[in-house]
């Protein structure tokens, strides 16, 4: 049970975005480089971030991407869904009508008594989790003074 | 994706059948196999992998097979989905092993705090069940 590459550096992506951009584009290559990712890896991401709907974007020298709304209102269930595809950590059980051997009613049960209970769980975390929880929580703690760190990044790449 | 391994789910499936069983839990590979709906060469390296563990016994013999090696109120979800699955992370960054390459990332990282959320909140419900409950709530449905 693992969550894919997409998904692990997409959140920090988005988080990045988050955390950097005020009401302005964002250049990925700005974001690629503060992540350490390629810049071709981070348009992939971006891509479908944006298909869902999570970040917007702009062509031309000021272009680059910023969060469709505010990072209170989206959620880490929202971007690991758009990268992911699919939270639960089980498959449907698909429960042949009318047989009801044994195999059937303990793949039934514990659908219901384990696995539903874990998914349940988890995504109640994902879904009550939002962008501005995280970075409330240990972004000055991880990344340190938001202003020195933006200016030194600018810095560089000049 | 967060999917747990076919291998685990049918480990535990058969671990149910066990226990439902249970105290006349000792069963051959081939007629638990039949009775779960798992493939039988599946399952066999599934009991392998749990004997070696230390959670199944197996007696050999014409009555031979295998049976759980503690009452199913001590075994848990989570001690069988460890032996099948290896640690319950999302990402590999946050097990436990101390022998695990450190990220270089890792000081600077938020999203690895969320990954020790998730970790936590799916050991704890898998460590909280244990066979025996899951076994007595089955009886219970069906009757």
């Amino acid at each position: 049970m693992r969550i894919s590459t997409k998904g692990r550096y997409g959140l920090r992506a988005i988080l990045d975005l988050a955390y950097y951009s005020k009401d302005e584009y964002v250049p990925l290559n700005v974001i690629a480089k503060r992540q350490q990712v390629s810049e071709k890896y981070m348009e992939q991401l971006f891509s479908a971030l944006k298909k869902s709907g999570l970040v917007i974007s702009s062509i031309g020298v000021q272009g680059g991407y910023m969060l469709s709304r505010s990072p209170k209102e989206i959620t880490v269930g929202d971007v690991l869904l758009a990268l992911e595809g699919d939270l639960s950590i089980i498959d449907e059980v698909h429960t042949p009508t009318g047989d009801k051997g044994d195999a059937n009613l303990t793949d039934e049960y514990l659908h219901n008594a384990l696995w539903k209970k874990i998914n349940k769980e988890v995504y109640s975390l994902l879904i009550n989790t939002t962008l501005q929880d995280l970075l409330d929580k240990y972004a000055a703690k991880v990344w340190g003074n938001k202003n020195a760190d933006q200016l030194n990044l600018i810095k560089n790449l000049e | 994706m967060l999917k747990i391994s076919t291998k685990a789910m049918y480990g535990i499936k058969a671990i149910l059948d066990m226990a439902i069983n249970y105290p006349k839990d000792l069963t051959t590979v081939k007629s638990l196999a039949e009775r779960q709906n798992i493939p039988e060469k599946y399952l066999e390296q599934i009991f392998s992998v749990l004997r070696k563990a230390g959670y199944l016994i197996s007696t050999r013999g014409s009555m031979g097979g295998y049976s759980l090696a503690f009452p199913p109120q001590e075994i848990t979800v989570g001690d069988i989905l460890r032996v099948l699955e290896g640690e319950l992370v999302p990402v590999n960054c946050v097990t436990e092993h101390s022998y695990r390459a450190k990220c270089k990332r890792e000081d600077k990282c938020i999203t690895r705090y969320l990954w020790a959320e998730i970790r936590d909140k799916i050991n704890n419900i898998v460590d909280n069940v244990t066979f025996g409950e899951l076994a007595e709530g089955y009886k219970q449905i069906m009757n």
